[in-house]
């Protein structure tokens, strides 16, 4: 009884001294959706796949969250919902074998917390703005796409970790719900289906294709390629983005702000 | 004296120290309804909070208390747990992809797999809670001491809580709103101290979950009086 109001005791005080945050990979309903009939790969970069943020709330609080193999378990079984055919790639693996109609790539732009001693609020609030870049079979960046995601917790237990835990949890599932909602509206990913491989000859050229308007009309069935020729691992060379943030209100977003942790 | 008499004794006790210990409580509880309602057997409800993206600060074990004091007694009403039902239509009722408004339902319904899910569970009305409960005043002072010979407290301090909550009826077998439920308590607890500590409790948010509950089921399954 005595180490139990010990424990609770020393629970308390170091409620207000941050904590250490670690995620289990988080698994997601299966959707009521129906894929869309492309062939895609996903390739999960390395630091996708172990995140950690740090953060000293109010120069008092250290906080380190480790997001773990969350996202990479959360982008596999989403896109294994949103599309009929999906090929889970490392971050060093190859893809110009594969037969394939897109491939993408998702990344953490940024992520911010906020706790009851920021806020003077009950709640655990947490932001993640994820990017997904997707590259057409020609091995050119189709469409860059930043969407940020927020979910909130309120205070339970006797320390921030799992009200926290829960506020990435679910700020994770409402980047799967608006991916569900908007990819395609938002990239038009569906426009690649069965889209020729085109060689990507010069930077200039590929600038040049990735500034246009992603097509929106679907385009003649033509044979499928039999080799896609995609980028190396890693960040990609050249002015060949095409930024999709003019589309974000469109998108449905309705993020709260103020998500600072100064 | 018998074992039952003095059973009945200490909870006679109990009862008037449950008494005597709250704060004080004033409350009002109203419908407004906007069609007929009546439940048939087998079907459920649903409680469910609006979204957080739209600034509402529900508490989850308000919408717990709902669903238990729904379920509990001899007119309990079949009612499917939160978490399980957004699980079951993910991710139509996401916080970023639930329905504002009733005029949303035609669309959601023709959603791939969304009108089979909802039968399947038998569901016939969803319940939206919207509200919280806030600290809007208080005051006092209070101190406590302790020493090798002992402690003690001296001194008064009061606070209260208003809970406000409304809930939203709509009906999913007309696609339409029935109407809303609102509670709106105010608690002011006291804390005298003389030595000891003596709270005195007035639980708003409980008294709010009891009344919104009682009503809302009054709501659902009587029929509207002529």
């Amino acid at each position: 009884m005595r180490s139990l109001v010990g424990g609770a005791l020393v629970a308390v005080f170091m409620a207000g001294c941050g904590a250490n945050v670690t995620l289990d990979p988080v698994t997601i309903p299966a959707p009521l959706i129906n894929p869309m009939p492309l062939s895609v790969a996903i390739r999960i970069p390395a630091e996708f796949e172990h995140y950690v943020h740090e953060d000293e709330v109010l120069g008092r609080e250290k906080w380190r969250i480790d997001l773990g193999r969350s996202n990479a378990a959360l982008f596999t079984q989403l896109f294994e919902f949103m599309f009929d055919d999906v090929t889970v790639l490392g971050p060093d693996d190859d893809a110009s074998a594969l037969s394939i109609d897109a491939l993408i790539e998702p990344s953490i732009d940024a992520f911010e917390f906020s706790v009851p001693s920021q806020s003077k609020t009950e709640a655990y609030a947490v932001w993640i703005r994820y990017r997904l870049k997707i590259y057409d079979s020609g091995g050119t960046v189709y469409a860059n796409w930043p969407l940020s995601a927020y979910g909130k917790s309120e205070r339970f237990g006797l320390t921030g970790d799992e009200p926290l835990k829960r506020a990435a949890i679910l700020a994770m599932r409402d980047a799967a719900a608006l991916m569900i909602m908007n990819l395609d509206k938002s990239t038009a990913i569906s426009a690649l289906k069965d889209r020729p491989a085109v060689t990507v000859a010069s930077s200039q050229s590929a600038g040049a294709a990735a500034q246009e308007e992603p097509p929106r009309e679907k385009r003649p069935q033509l044979p499928k390629r039999r080799e896609v020729a995609l980028p190396p691992p890693g960040p990609v060379a050249g002015p060949a983005v095409l930024s999709m943030d003019g589309n974000e209100d469109e998108s449905g977003e309705n993020i709260p702000e103020g998500s600072s942790n100064d | 004296m018998t074992k039952a008499t003095y059973r009945s004794g200490t909870m006679l006790t109990a009862g008037f120290a449950a008494l005597v210990l709250s704060g004080c409580i004033t409350s009002r509880v109203e419908d407004a309804r906007e069609g007929i309602t009546g439940i048939e057997a087998g079907e459920a409800i649903v409680i469910l909070a609006k979204s957080y993206h739209l600034g509402n600060e529900t508490e989850d074990k308000y919408i717990r208390c709902i669903e238990d004091a729904l379920s509990r007694g001899s007119r309990g009403l079949r009612v499917i747990p939160h978490r399980q039902f957004v699980d079951s239509l993910f991710p139509w009722f996401e916080p970023r992809t639930a329905p504002a408004e009733t005029a949303g339902l035609p669309k959601l319904m023709q959603r791939p797999g969304v009108a089979d899910r909802i039968a399947e569970q038998n569901v016939r009305y969803i319940v939206w809670l919207d509200g919280d409960t806030d600290r809007v005043a208080g005051g006092g002072s209070l101190s406590c001491a302790a020493g090798p010979g002992g402690g003690g407290c001296f001194g008064f301090a009061w606070w209260q809580n208003d809970a406000d909550y409304n809930a939203a009826v709509w009906d999913l077998k007309g696609l339409d709103s029935a109407g809303s439920v609102t509670a709106d308590v105010s608690g002011t607890s006291f804390l005298p101290a003389l030595v000891v500590p003596i709270p005195l409790i007035a639980r708003a948010r409980a008294a709010a979950c009891k009344g919104l509950a009682d009503q809302l089921r009054d709501f659902i399954v009587d029929e509207p009086e002529v």
